[in-house]
C-alpha cells in the first residue's frame, strides 16, 4: 500500500499498515533500534509543527485574539456564535455534500478505469500514463484552466449547436456551479485513485478468474464476487482519503468560482481562511477545530463501517 | 487539493513565524553589523506595498539616505500587513492603504501619534478627518492621508460623441444615456462580477454613496450594535433601499457575460472600446492603457439622484503614513515621515500616480482622463465607499453576484442587517 504516499499524506494513511505490522511485530517482542531512529525526528516535526500550532490555534479560539495585540477569555463564546451563523452552517452544508457526492464520481470512475486498464488492450501503459498527468498539475492551475473552458469555450460551443441550457456559463448559475467543482476535484484526483485501485486488482491471482469462468460466471458476476471482495481494503483506502481530501476543497473552488455565485460554493476552508485576512481569527480557529473534529469522526466512522469487510486470500 | 488545507493555516502560519524570527534575526545581525561597518548610524524600515510604486518610493528612499546622512533605510513590500505586528516587530514607518483593515491596528494603539509633527498641520483637514471614520484612538492622530485616489464612472469619449450623448448629470439623464446606447447596440456598462471585490467597488459604492453618507451610516451602525434591525434607527434595509433599487437598474444594463467576466477581461474589453462605460478607479486606468494608450477616456461621478448638486465622487486614502509605537527609532521615522511630506515631494508623487495630494493648496491632477472629478475634490464633495466599511467577514461581494442574478436586493440588505448583529455580538465590527 506504498501508493498511499502519492496523496502525501499523514496519519490516515498509515493507519492500516501500522495496524497490521504492529499485529506481526508482537509476536517478535524485540524490537529493532532502527524502527526509533525513523520515528523519534518525525515524531518531534510532527508535535512541533501540526500538534502544538493546533493546540495552540484551539486555545485562542476561546479568546478574542486577532493576531497581535492584547486578548481576553471568551469562554465557549465563539462556539455559541458558530453554531448560529447561517454562513458557516451553509459551508458545512456544501462541504459535506460536494465531498460525498465527489468521492461516489471519483472513485466510480477510477475503478472503471483501472479495471479497463488492467485488461490485455493496445496501449495500456500509454493509456495509463496519460490518465496520470493530471495528478502532476497544481490544482489552482487546473482550475483555471477550466475555469477558462467552462466561461468561454463551453459556452460558445453550446451557442454554436444551439443547446440552450448550456449557453450561459454554468460558473455563474449558483443551481449549477457546484458541479463545475465536483468534475474538476474528480478529474484531478481520478488518477491518484485508479493507480491505488491498479496496484490492487495485479494483486489478484489470474487463476481466480479462469476457475470462476469454468464454472460459467459472467464478468459483472465475477467483478462484484472476486474483485470487489479482494480490493476492499483499496477501495477503503482511497474513499478515506479521497473524503478527507474533499472536505479540505479550497484550491480548485478559489479558481473556478471564488465561493460563488453569492456564497454558493464556500468551502469550510475557505470561510476559515477567511479569517485570517478578515481580522477573525480566533472566531475561525474555533470553526477550524470543529471541523478538525468533524473530519476525525467522519474518517473514524469509515474505518468502522468498512471493518472486516477486505478479504484476505 | 492539498489535504486538510483548512487545520493546517494555523500550521503554515506558526512555522512561517517561527521562520521569518528566525531570518528577521539573522537580518536585523546583518544590519546591525554592516550600519557599524559604515560609522554607527541609524536603519530605518519602511514598509510600503503597493505593487504599481514600490520603484517609486526606492527611488524617493534613496533620495532620504543622500539628503541626511547617517540614516540608512530598508524597504519592506511584503504583501502582508499583520505578520511584522504579530512578531512585535514593525517597520518603522509604514506606508498603506487606509482602510478597515489598518483601522485594527489603529483601534488597537499600536500606531503612535503624529499630531505634533509639522506636517500634520498642513493636511487638509477635510481629508484628515476621513481616516477617523474607520476607527480612531482617543488623543492620536494615528496615519496622515498621504494619497487620495478618486473613482468615477470610466467612459469612452468617442462612444458618446459619435452617439451625441451628454454626461450625465441626474439619474434620469443617466438612465436615457443607457437606453440610447442600448437602442444603438453598444454594451452601456461593462461589469465583471468574477471578481466580487468590482461589484461592491463601483456598482454598490457608487448607488450608495451620494444618497447615504457612508461614514455617518456606520458610524450610527456601529453604536446600534447588535440592536440593528427592520425597526432600528439606521439600518442596510431601511437606508439602501433606494440606493439598491438604483444598482438593480444600473445591472440590468451590464454586458450579457457580466456573471462570469474577471477584472482583467473588462479592462481589456473597454480598452477595445467593447463598452460606453466601467465602473473603476483609476487603478484601471492604467491597466486600459496597456490595451489601446490612445484611448480616450473622462471620468464622472455617478449621478443617482435628479439634483446635479447631490453628486459625490467617491475616494479612498490610498496611501497614508504611519509610525508603530513600537518603533525604537521614533525621532529618525518621524524624519522619514517629514521628509515624505515635503510639498514637492508628496505633490509630485499624486501628479505622477493619477491621485491627489492631501495637503492644503495642492495643485490640481493634471491627467485628462481625471479632470472630470478635480472639482468634486476641491469642494470636498466625497465619500468613503460604503464597502469599504463592510467587515471581510461578511462576503459583501458575493450577495451582490447573488442579487445581480436574482434581482432580490432586499434580501441581501436583511441578510446584511442579520449579519452586522452577528458580528456586533463578538465585537468584529473593526
Amino acid at each position: 500500500m506504498t501508493d498511499t504516499t502519492m496523496y502525501q499524506s499523514s496519519t490516515t494513511a498509515g493507519r492500516p499498515t501500522t495496524a497490521r505490522r504492529t499485529g506481526r511485530r508482537a509476536t517478535g517482542r524485540r524490537v529493532e533500534p532502527l524502527y526509533y531512529v525513523f520515528l523519534v525526528p518525525t515524531l518531534l516535526i510532527f508535535t512541533a509543527f501540526v500538534i502544538v500550532p493546533a493546540l495552540i490555534g484551539i486555545f485562542y479560539s476561546l479568546t478574542d485574539y486577532v493576531g497581535f495585540g492584547d486578548w481576553s477569555f471568551l469562554g465557549l463564546r465563539n462556539y455559541a456564535a458558530l453554531f448560529s451563523d447561517p454562513r458557516i452552517l451553509e459551508s458545512y452544508g456544501f462541504t459535506l455534500g460536494f465531498a460525498l457526492v465527489t468521492v461516489v464520481v471519483a472513485q466510480v470512475i477510477a475503478l472503471a478505469l483501472a479495471v479497463a486498464l488492467t485488461r490485455r488492450i493496445r496501449f495500456a501503459t500509454t493509456l495509463r500514463t496519460v490518465f496520470v498527468i493530471p495528478m502532476v498539475v497544481s490544482g489552482i492551475v487546473v482550475a483555471y484552466v477550466f475555469n477558462f473552458l467552462f466561461s468561454n469555450s463551453l459556452p460558445a460551443i453550446a451557442t454554436a449547436v444551439g443547446f440552450g441550457p448550456l449557453e450561459e456559463s454554468i460558473l455563474g448559475n449558483p443551481d449549477l456551479a457546484w458541479l463545475s467543482i465536483v468534475i474538476v476535484s474528480a478529474w484531478q484526483t481520478i488518477p491518484g485513485a485508479l493507480l491505488v485501485y491498479t496496484a490492487g486488482l495485479t494483486s489478484i491471482p489470474s487463476d481466480l478468474y479462469e476457475a470462476s469462468a469454468l464454472d460459467g460466471a459472467t464478468p459483472w458476476r465475477q467483478f462484484r464476487s472476486i474483485t470487489v471482495p479482494l480490493i476492499a481494503g483499496f477501495i477503503l483506502i482511497n474513499t478515506i482519503l479521497g473524503v478527507k481530501g474533499y472536505l479540505g476543497v479550497y484550491d480548485v473552488i478559489v479558481g473556478l468560482t471564488g465561493g460563488g455565485p453569492g456564497t454558493a460554493t464556500s468551502s469550510v476552508a475557505m470561510t476559515i481562511f477567511g479569517g485570517f485576512t478578515g481580522g477573525d481569527y480566533a472566531y475561525q480557529m474555533a470553526n477550524a477545530t470543529v471541523f478538525l473534529i468533524v473530519t476525525a469522526l467522519i474518517s473514524v466512522a469509515q474505518i468502522i463501517a468498512t471493518r472486516g469487510r477486505a478479504v484476505q486470500l | 487539493m492539498s489535504p486538510g488545507s483548512g487545520r493546517p493555516s494555523s500550521l503554515s502560519r506558526r512555522s512561517f513565524l517561527t521562520g521569518s524570527a528566525a531570518l528577521v534575526a539573522l537580518g536585523v545581525a546583518g544590519c546591525a553589523s554592516a550600519s557599524a561597518g559604515s560609522g554607527g548610524g541609524t536603519t530605518l524600515r519602511f514598509y510600503e506595498q503597493k505593487q504599481e510604486v514600490i520603484a517609486y518610493f526606492d527611488e524617493l528612499l534613496r533620495r532620504f539616505e543622500k539628503e541626511r546622512p547617517g540614516i540608512a533605510v530598508v524597504h519592506d513590500s511584503t504583501v502582508a500587513i499583520a505578520p511584522q505586528f504579530v512578531r512585535n516587530e514593525p517597520a518603522d514607518v509604514g506606508c498603506f492603504n487606509d482602510n478597515l483593515e489598518l483601522a485594527r491596528y489603529i483601534k488597537r494603539g499600536v500606531l503612535g501619534d503624529l499630531s505634533d509633527l509639522p506636517s500634520a498641520q498642513a493636511v487638509r483637514t477635510d481629508i484628515g478627518e476621513l481616516t477617523d471614520q474607520y476607527a480612531t484612538y482617543p488623543g492620536r492622530t494615528s496615519v496622515l492621508p498621504y494619497s487620495l485616489a478618486a473613482a468615477g464612472v470610466i467612459y469612452n469619449k468617442k462612444i458618446f460623441a459619435e452617439h451625441e450623448l451628454p454626461v450625465p448629470e441626474t439619474w434620469t439623464q443617466f438612465v436615457d444615456v443607457c437606453e440610447e446606447l442600448t437602442r444603438a447596440g453598444i454594451t452601456p456598462v461593462y461589469a465583471t462580477d468574477r471578481d466580487t471585490w468590482t461589484l461592491w467597488q463601483g456598482l454598490f459604492d457608487y448607488s450608495v454613496g451620494s444618497l447615504v453618507a457612508p461614514g455617518e451610516f456606520f458610524r450610527r451602525l456601529k453604536e446600534l450594535g447588535t440592536d440593528v434591525g427592520p425597526d432600528s434607527e439606521v439600518s442596510f434595509e431601511k437606508d439602501f433601499a433606494l440606493p439598491m433599487e438604483r444598482a438593480k437598474t444600473i445591472s440590468s444594463y451590464f454586458n450579457k457575460d457580466h456573471a462570469v467576466r474577471a477584472y482583467a477581461d473588462g479592462n481589456l474589453a473597454f480598452g477595445k472600446g467593447e463598452a460606453a462605460m466601467y465602473l473603476q478607479g483609476p487603478w484601471a486606468l492604467s491597466q486600459i492603457a496597456l490595451v489601446d494608450p490612445d484611448l480616450e477616456i473622462g471620468t464622472f461621478a455617478l449621478p443617482v439622484s435628479e439634483n446635479p448638486e447631490e453628486r459625490q465622487a467617491r475616494v479612498n486614502i490610498d496611501l497614508g503614513l504611519w509610525i508603530p509605537t513600537a518603533s525604537a527609532h521614533q525621532e529618525e521615522a518621524r524624519e522619514l515621515v517629514e521628509f515624505l511630506m515635503r510639498p514637492d515631494i508628496i505633490n509630485a508623487y499624486n501628479s505622477d500616480n493619477l491621485a491627489y495630494s492631501t495637503l492644503k493648496d495642492a495643485p490640481p491632477q493634471q491627467d485628462e482622463r481625471l479632470a472630470g472629478l478635480q472639482d468634486y475634490v476641491d469642494r470636498a464633495a466625497f465619500y468613503q465607499g460604503a464597502g469599504t466599511f463592510v467587515p471581510t467577514s461578511i462576503p459583501l461581494g458575493n450577495y451582490l453576484q447573488s442579487a445581480i442574478r436574482s434581482g432580490n436586493f432586499e434580501g441581501m440588505l436583511r441578510q446584511l442587517d442579520a449579519d452586522w448583529r452577528r458580528l456586533a455580538g463578538r465585537e468584529a465590527t473593526v
